[in-house]
């Protein structure tokens, strides 16, 4: 090639950067959706890694269809710093709306803060796609006054009276099988809640609820969230003969807990609800000693639907940690998705009366809103999760693999098992 | 028409005199000036926001320095007082109906009835013991409510109250001239007889009692003024929040308010006001930088008192004015003689 031909080349080449930089971009439509939470937490961290997820398949898919034009989703993250400051969340919240201008929010955690934020996207007419808050409270407003509330819907998790449900189910079974496994047919239980206020209701529940259900309870044991020792606890509840423990813990107690429990194979079986049981790390925590631990939950690398397991998959790749429910921002913007693309529009009014008609196959469940834009609880909906910890591995117990209760089976779910240990102590 | 241009002529000679005269005064006229025309720049409902809410906690920080700042009763529990009257203002507005001009005085008055039980116990109690006692009253607080949820809402708090107005704007003017108004009463308090015995228990308490003044009734009456406006500013907080809960009573909001008096400079009254403006809408400006958000605070704060240990207004204020030494009147730092007794300055 002589000279004159690669100077040719060279200014073409030139040309074409030059032609190429001067032109305009294509216009892109865009949907920008806020993800509010405590994003220095690892409840808005999992919102944020869930949406993300969501928002690059649906991108990659080419977006959503308004009408007849594409819009791709833009996120913001807002971080509601909720967990230290209930102002800050509402104003992050009025940040999000009027400076962001997002279209659309989802998030939210720390229900005192959700209510804030709530008021604040309600009087914008935003809809806010409530992913974290369990409180009943928060729908009953739709249903109070549905003019004022109507943009908001709750799709994880679960509401707390369900919850609670879930909760006095997953002690039932264990208590059925201790019935049929042990000869014992008035199991004996030990409350060991730790000593914060949202313990108390179960607690109290628990009174009610438990000699209807055949069970005897023993003693009442209120550890702090924070303890880092609860051998005494755990020897009080030796010594007055407990078959059962029934947990509700949501602090680092959980882990000291489960560990101490294994170690001193303490002769009755845990159930109930131990958040540090529901994460991935549980089991390198407690040295494998929380093995026959179970808790409620979530997400569990079982077919819940066709979805569950491929989104685990996904979100452990992306986020290199096992998803939490706050990771149901994922399902949110498809919910959402799906409702801009029946109303055809942004407008928030036509999007509500399609979100309300929404009828999903998520990765939880199978998600219909209620009159109150609460999630539906039941078998065909979701249902939540029992899981435990059997041999390194966090698995489904509840529903039970044999559909007792009420036909629902979640293929990949297992029998649930008595700790050998407690087998071996009862055993007539 | 003469008589106007009298009139205007005397406006502006005591506008020069009394305001002009000093940049501390001046600074504080424009920022009022500012505050409010600020609505003519922007009515940005985020910025109006920022500003509503600087404005109450204000009200919140000064009321600790009239308290902790002048008598030096050292309160690290003065969310109760913002507490007791947030939850009283939104009962009284959710239960009885009571609107928001009502439920805030009376919220007030509740708060005032906090301070005076509070200050009893309190009152033989000294340094680091009264420190701890009044730390354990908003935790008590804490405690009742979650007893009680059904009237308290317990965890969740109070939801559905009345807005302050209908209108963003209504709001800014309000709670603006409510802090300005309030900001000024608690300065003249502290510049009048009332506070210069809280200045002087701070100082020596046993000389003040042996000069035969009820230390005791001050202090009763200190606590009580706090109260009050602390008070105010609950009110006005749970009226534009539209929720009262458990956060109105946490400890980081007691701390939140120390924070503020001692970057702007304690026992001044202006100086929490500068640092509520100045603090607060900067964690706004952080939200840029999440991650490092409270680091760059905490740095900012840390240098503030490492290099302006009395704060930031009072360090300013000292580098731009002098104070007489023969009549103990303020003059512009450029001046070299006093301009009311023409002493040497320097």
């Amino acid at each position: 090639m002589n000279r004159v031909m690669k100077g040719a080349i060279l200014l073409l080449l030139a040309c074409f950067v030059m032609v190429a930089a001067g032109c305009p971009a294509p216009v892109v439509n865009e949907i920008k959706i806020g993800v509010i939470g405590p994003m220095a937490f690892v409840q808005g961290e999992h919102h944020w890694y869930g949406a993300q997820l969501a928002a690059e398949e649906i991108n990659a898919q080419g977006g959503i269809l308004v009408g007849d034009e594409w819009y791709q989703i833009t996120l913001a993250q807002v971080d509601s710093n909720e967990m230290l400051s209930v102002t800050d969340a509402a104003t992050a919240m009025e940040m999000a709306i009027t400076v962001e201008n997002v279209d659309f929010l989802v998030g939210g955690f720390r229900t005192e803060a959700v209510f804030a934020m709530q008021d604040v996207a309600m009087g914008y007419e935003v809809i806010f796609l409530g992913c974290g808050a369990a409180t009943v409270e928060l729908c009953t407003l739709v249903a109070d006054d549905y003019e004022t509330y109507k943009y908001w819907f709750r799709v994880t998790p679960i509401n707390s009276s369900y919850l609670g449900m879930v909760d006095f189910l997953l002690l039932g079974m264990v208590a059925e099988e201790i019935r049929a496994e042990l000869g014992i047919e008035t199991p004996k239980v030990a409350i060991l809640a730790e000593m914060a206020v949202w313990a108390d209701s179960i607690v109290a529940a628990a009174y009610v609820y438990l000699p209807a259900m055949g069970m005897e309870i023993v003693g009442e044991w209120r550890p702090s969230p924070i303890a880092t020792e609860v051998m005494a606890e755990l020897s009080a509840i030796e010594a007055a003969g407990a078959h059962i423990i029934f947990t509700t813990i949501s602090g680092p107690l959980g882990i000291t807990y489960a560990r101490q429990w294994g170690e001193l194979e303490i002769p009755a079986a845990s159930v109930g609800i131990n958040v540090e049981a529901q994460k991935e790390g549980f089991w390198d925590a407690t040295v494998g000693k929380g093995n026959y631990e179970m808790t409620m939950n979530t997400y569990a690398r079982v077919n819940i639907t066709d979805e569950t397991i491929p989104f685990i998959d996904r979100f452990v790749e992306s986020a290199g940690e096992f998803p939490t429910y706050n990771a149901g921002t994922y399902e949110a913007l498809y919910i959402l998705k799906a409702a801009i693309e029946r109303a055809g529009t942004l407008d928030s009014d036509a999007v509500v009366a399609e979100l309300e008609n929404t009828d999903r196959i998520g990765t939880a469940g199978r998600i219909v809103f209620t009159d109150a834009h609460d999630v539906t609880w039941g078998p065909g909906y979701v249902t939540g999760l029992g899981v435990q910890w059997q041999d390194g591995e966090m698995k489904c117990v509840w529903p039970p693999a044999d559909g007792s209760w009420e036909g629902v089976v979640y293929e990949g779910a297992v029998d649930y098992v008595l700790p050998p240990w407690m087998v071996e102590y009862w055993a007539p | 028409m003469g008589t106007i241009s009298i009139y205007i002529g005397r406006l502006y000679k005591d506008f020069k005199g009394g305001i002009l005269v000093l940049p501390s005064r001046t600074i504080a006229f424009f920022f009022c000036l500012l505050l409010l025309l600020i609505p003519l720049i922007t009515t940005e409902p985020y910025i109006l926001r920022v500003l509503i809410l600087s404005s109450i906690f204000a009200i919140f920080a000064a009321s600790w320095d009239l308290l902790s700042g002048y008598t030096g009763q050292m309160n690290f529990g003065h969310a109760l007082f913002f507490g007791v009257a947030a939850y009283t203002s939104a009962l009284l507005n959710l239960h009885v109906g009571l609107p928001p001009w009502l439920t805030i005085p009376l919220g007030a008055l509740a708060a005032v009835l906090a301070g005076l039980i509070v200050g009893v116990p309190c009152l033989r109690l000294r340094g680091p013991y009264l420190a701890l006692a009044t730390l354990a009253f908003p935790l008590i607080l804490t405690g009742i409510i979650f007893v009680i949820p059904g009237i308290t809402g317990g965890e969740l708090g109070i939801s559905g109250i009345d807005p302050l107005s209908g209108s963003r704007l209504t709001d800014y003017y309000i709670a603006v001239i409510l802090m300005l108004g309030l900001g000024f009463v608690m300065w003249k308090i502290t510049a009048s007889k009332t506070g210069l015995i809280f200045h002087a228990i701070r100082e020596d308490e046993v000389a003040v009692r042996a000069s035969g003044i009820n230390t005791t009734r001050y202090k009763l009456l200190a606590f009580c003024l706090s109260g009050l406006f602390a008070g105010v500013a609950g009110g006005m907080y749970v009226h534009f929040m539209r929720i009262a809960g458990p956060s109105t009573l946490e400890l980081m909001l007691s701390f939140q308010a120390i924070i503020w008096v001692i970057f702007g400079g304690i026992a001044t009254i202006y100086g929490p006001i500068a640092g509520v403006f100045i603090l607060y809408p900067f964690m706004e400006f952080l939200r840029i930088i999440p991650e490092i958000r409270m680091l760059v605070f905490a740095t900012l704060v840390v240098l503030i008192l490492l290099f302006m240990p009395e704060g930031l207004t009072t360090w300013v204020r000292d580098k731009i004015e002098k104070e007489c030494p023969r009549c103990k009147l303020r003059n512009i730092a450029t001046r070299k003689s006093c301009r009311v007794c023409r002493a040497d300055l320097d």
